[in-house]
């Protein structure tokens, strides 16, 4: 499901279905070198592509909430307060399983304080999205990723 | 039940590990070659209408079903998109092909053939474990209400095409 009022609708009737979450975390900077840019908006394009194939897949139980966007040079202690209180948000809704989608490595070390799970996946800087290449790839990231969310399922 | 927990669990450390290791696949990835479609130019996707090619020759189509993909054009209030579509494709009993939508008909997940293990033989839906038989019954007593759709199709100069995709009323 999207955050979209046609996937709502369908969400707001089978609710007990849908217990997933995904928000992807993504780090926006406008003062960076314009290399950093590219690589920045590069891997928001490849975030947005990635999530939206997970969703497609999974769309009877995964929901796919907005995006959580933080300026690169923020304090991701502070940024943990603020995505927590996202999470309690969220849990305002009958989900049983929240995941936060990122390829910022940094978030790793504040796992432990994160309400819901992290998802951490490596991302190349800079590359090309029409190549086949970088779509197979893709593809076989958002399988992993998409087999480690069923794990949790099973439980 | 714990013992399968634990399989989940370790299955779960394997996946992190492999999917942070990226390098390795990320490599693996690089050199798959993708050498059919390059080489071969009657299956280069060609727009036929509503129909678009599924890009596989009527010959390769066996009594097993069979994965493949197709571009059409999507109109989302103005938005226009290209989106990739899914089709399981085979030749029945009579030897006619059918070409199952694998969108689950509970909540719209896409289903696999053949895909878990306790239900061989069957589309099986990762979501809430919806199954249906080969032909994209639902299989009683699981989520889905009706069957799988069914993709209309032809065959055009040994090609595959495909087109709508038409629901099946409740079985
Ligand atoms: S979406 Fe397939 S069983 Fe629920």
């Amino acid at each position: 499901m999207k955050w979209k009022k046609q996937d709502i609708e369908q969400y707001v009737k089978a609710k007990e279905y849908i217990d997933t979450a995904i928000i992807p975390l993504v780090p926006f900077s406008m003062g960076s070198t314009d290399d950093e840019l590219t690589s920045l908006t590069y891997q928001n394009e490849v975030m947005d592509l990635f999530v939206d194939r997970v969703e497609r897949e999974y769309k009877g139980r995964i929901f796919r909430l907005p995006s959580y966007t933080y300026t690169k040079s923020s304090n991701l202690e502070n940024e943990m307060e603020r995505l927590n209180s996202f999470y309690e948000e969220i849990c305002k809704q009958p989900f049983k399983y929240v995941f936060y989608l990122t390829f910022d490595s940094k978030w790793k070390k504040f796992e432990k304080g994160l309400g819901g799970h992290l998802l951490w996946v490596p991302v190349m800087k800079d590359g090309d999205l029409n190549s086949e290449e970088t779509q197979k790839l893709l593809v076989d990231q958002m399988e992993q990723v998409t087999d480690l969310i069923q794990t949790y399922w099973v439980e | 039940m714990s013992e399968d927990k634990n399989k989940q669990v370790s299955r779960r450390q394997f996946l992190n590990y492999t999917l942070t290791g990226v390098g390795g696949f990320m490599a693996a990835g690089m050199l798959a070659p993708m050498v059919r479609f390059a080489i071969d130019p009657v299956l280069q996707p060609e727009a036929g209408g509503d129909f678009v090619s599924a890009e596989i020759a009527e010959e390769d189509i066996t009594t097993e079903p069979q994965r493949v993909t197709f571009k059409v054009e999507q109109v989302d209030a103005w938005y226009e998109s290209t989106v990739e579509k899914v089709a399981w494709v085979y030749k029945q009993e009579d030897g006619s092909i059918i070409a199952l939508d694998p969108t689950c008909t509970h909540l719209g997940c896409i289903v696999g053939w053949d895909s878990n293990e306790d239900h061989p033989d069957h589309f099986y839906c990762p979501c809430h474990g919806g199954l249906y038989t080969k032909d994209g019954v639902n299989v009683p007593n699981t989520p889905p209400t009706a069957p799988l759709s069914v993709y209309e199709q032809k065959i055009e100069n040994g090609i595959l095409y495909l087109g709508k995709s038409i629901p099946r009323e409740e079985a």
